[in-house]
């Protein structure tokens, strides 16, 4: 066996298997480009010279082992799987579609209890209504050792939003709050907690589907429907929990000053957008833990401090382990509850995450 | 995660449904296609009942058990004769033995050298992986006859890859070196295999990409099975790609 240099990850894959997984995080690189230059640094040099065919055929891997002590003092140990999908490949149908379900069967072999769709895998499941491919080779997928970790994200946002309006001078018993992707399970979950937990003047709800937004509109008893162009100039917050098209420009002098504005969507690229004085752009659905993981996979999602930082839906999958919960915890669309979001959150407290804030300091969520 | 609303994201919702559907099995492109596969899995399955008994002769402890997995191949080989002759499609043999020709030779040397550890990588778990991955592709868009056949026909195989995986993981310090290097010379193989059989397999709506990546998944699985650490076998990978 080869013994690892110094800040190298550990290889010895053929020991850890032996170990028992308890939690698992399915990710993928932020580009291409990117994901070559990860696969030469971990010495997988026949995938990092290869063009994107190559990459359509390279199988998952188990790239990385961390373990994770929460603040109560309990320790949990758990795998990063790289799918080896990049957002290049979202026009290739069936080979985003494969590598989603590849890399689950591949956690499901690891004997892993609970593994999070990361980044683009839980909207490819969603989309590609993967539901129906259960089967993957011998292996039948078991539903209950998957989370999109969609409540966390939901309820972490909405703290986001909570915490960091009144940093601003927002009051948000007085602000209209505009979520745009209010129909999808995250955004809806966002309305429902801002709406039911605290007291937001008005939410003004934008996605492209009408009647999903009057079935919302009627669930939550409230809420104006408006187009991206009439919310916008109107919003003293705005959620973003849909991805930006690239060619959509915001114009910034329409905006309220001061606006906050949480990029809860995926990829983050509202910051290049809207910079502008008075509005301020904060990175939603993000934690940060309150010691550091000895991890690298977070670089590949260019967080601030990849040590601890990490996006929500991959704690939710620590948070499950920690609690012992091995169930689907988030699952399906629209089947996110108020009592879901408070027990996420408290385990979310206990355990030792924080949210990330506007100054760059995490502060403890008091719940 | 988020709703996406994006361009790149909104090509989500169009699905390839032709991806989905199966074949015309009745057209002259398809039996044709056909031909060639058919008779590269009936070659396989006589290749591989060959190399079992071959297999028996290096590890005479277990002769009984490799003369099981044998016969096994030998039943295939005669159900997916049946497929062929059910869609009234004559296997071209010639092209098989030629396909073939390569892994057959390099099986036969070892042979006469007494290498076991070179053997069961080539029949147990190169052409095993290669089979297995095939079957589960084409399961899904093969006629009812041949889909029940195949259906069949996969699980015997992990038995197969079974054996050679515990052999080897039994003898692993000791095949290691002798493993890289049967590797190194048989796996560009199976690729160049991969790359002669994709326009036919394509007819008959297998993919390339999927081929390849099914075939490493089985192959690398194998390989951490015996015992090799996640460096090596990427080294071992690069041979294919």
């Amino acid at each position: 066996m080869n013994s690892p240099n110094q800040g190298e990850i550990e290889f010895n894959a053929y020991t850890y298997d032996r170990r028992q997984y308890m939690f698992g995080l399915i990710g993928h690189s932020t580009s291409f480009e990117a994901a070559r230059r990860k696969a030469s640094d971990l010495g997988f040099d026949h995938i990092a010279g290869g063009d994107l065919d190559v990459w359509c055929s390279a199988p998952p891997q188990l790239v990385e082992n961390v373990e994770v002590t929460s603040a109560t003092g309990k320790t949990i140990s758990g795998a990063y799987i790289d799918s080896c999908f990049v957002p290049e490949m979202l026009s290739r149908f069936k080979t985003a579609r494969r590598k989603v379900l590849n890399a689950m069967e591949l956690a499901q072999k690891k004997g892993i209890n609970i593994t999070a769709l990361g980044g683009f895998t839980s909207i490819i499941f969603e989309n590609f209504n993967l539901l129906q491919h259960q089967h993957v080779r011998s292996t039948t997928l078991e539903w209950e050792r998957f989370t999109t970790g969609n409540t966390h994200t939901a309820w972490v946002i909405s703290r986001q939003v909570e915490n960091n309006a009144p940093l601003l001078g927002i009051d948000l018993s007085k602000a209209k709050v505009a979520v745009v992707g209010a129909t999808g399970d995250i955004g809806s979950a966002v309305c429902r907690w801002l709406s039911n937990r605290t007291g937001v003047a008005e939410l003004l709800l934008v996605a492209r589907q009408q009647q999903p937004l009057k079935d919302l509109q009627s669930e939550l008893g409230g809420g104006r429907i408006l187009t991206l162009e009439e919310a916008l100039p109107e919003a003293e917050v705005v959620v973003w929990v849909a991805s930006m098209p690239r060619t959509l420009e915001i114009d910034s002098a329409t905006l309220r000053k001061p606006c906050l504005m949480i990029d809860g969507g995926y990829p983050k690229n509202l910051d290049a957008k809207v910079a502008c004085e008075g509005v301020h752009v904060l990175k939603g659905g993000i934690v940060e833990f309150g010691s550091d993981i000895g991890w690298t996979m977070m670089e590949i999602a260019e967080m601030e401090k990849p040590q601890r930082q990490m996006f929500a839906c991959f704690a939710e999958a620590m948070l499950l382990e920690f609690e012992q919960c091995h169930t689907n915890f988030s699952w399906g669309r629209n089947n996110i509850t108020l009592e879901k979001m408070d027990f996420i959150g408290a385990a979310s407290v206990r355990h030792g995450f924080s949210t990330l804030n506007l100054q760059g300091q995490p502060q403890a969520v008091v719940v | 995660m988020p709703t996406p609303v994006s361009p790149e994201v909104a090509v989500l919702d169009e699905r390839d449904a032709s991806a989905e559907q199966l074949p015309d099995f009745t057209t002259e492109a398809y039996k044709d296609a056909y031909s060639r596969i058919n008779a590269i899995v009936i070659e396989g399955e006589q290749e591989a009942y060959d190399n079992y008994m071959a297999l028996g002769t290096l590890i005479p402890e277990n002769k009984d058990e490799l003369a099981k997995l044998a016969k096994m191949e030998m039943k295939h080989m005669k159900g997916f004769t049946s497929c062929g002759r059910n869609l009234g499609v004559t296997a071209d043999m010639p092209f098989a033995k030629e396909f073939f020709g390569p892994l057959h030779q390099n099986f036969q040397k070892a042979l006469k050298e007494d290498k076991v550890v070179t053997c069961l990588l080539i029949q147990a778990l190169l052409i095993e992986a290669f089979a297995i991955s095939a079957y589960h592709i084409y399961i899904p868009v093969a006629d009812p006859f041949a889909r029940k056949i195949t259906e069949g026909v996969v699980k015997d195989e992990y038995l197969h890859l079974n054996y050679g995986e515990l052999w080897l993981k039994n003898n692993f310090e000791a095949s290691k070196e002798e493993l890289f290097a049967a590797n190194k010379e048989n796996l560009p193989l199976i690729r160049s295999m991969l790359d002669q059989v994709a326009s036919d397999a394509a007819t008959l709506h297998m993919e390339k990409e999927d081929l390849i990546e099914d075939f490493l998944i089985g192959y690398q699985e194998a390989l951490s099975e015996i015992g090799f650490n996640m460096r090596e076998i990427a080294r071992m990978a690069a041979a294919a790609l």
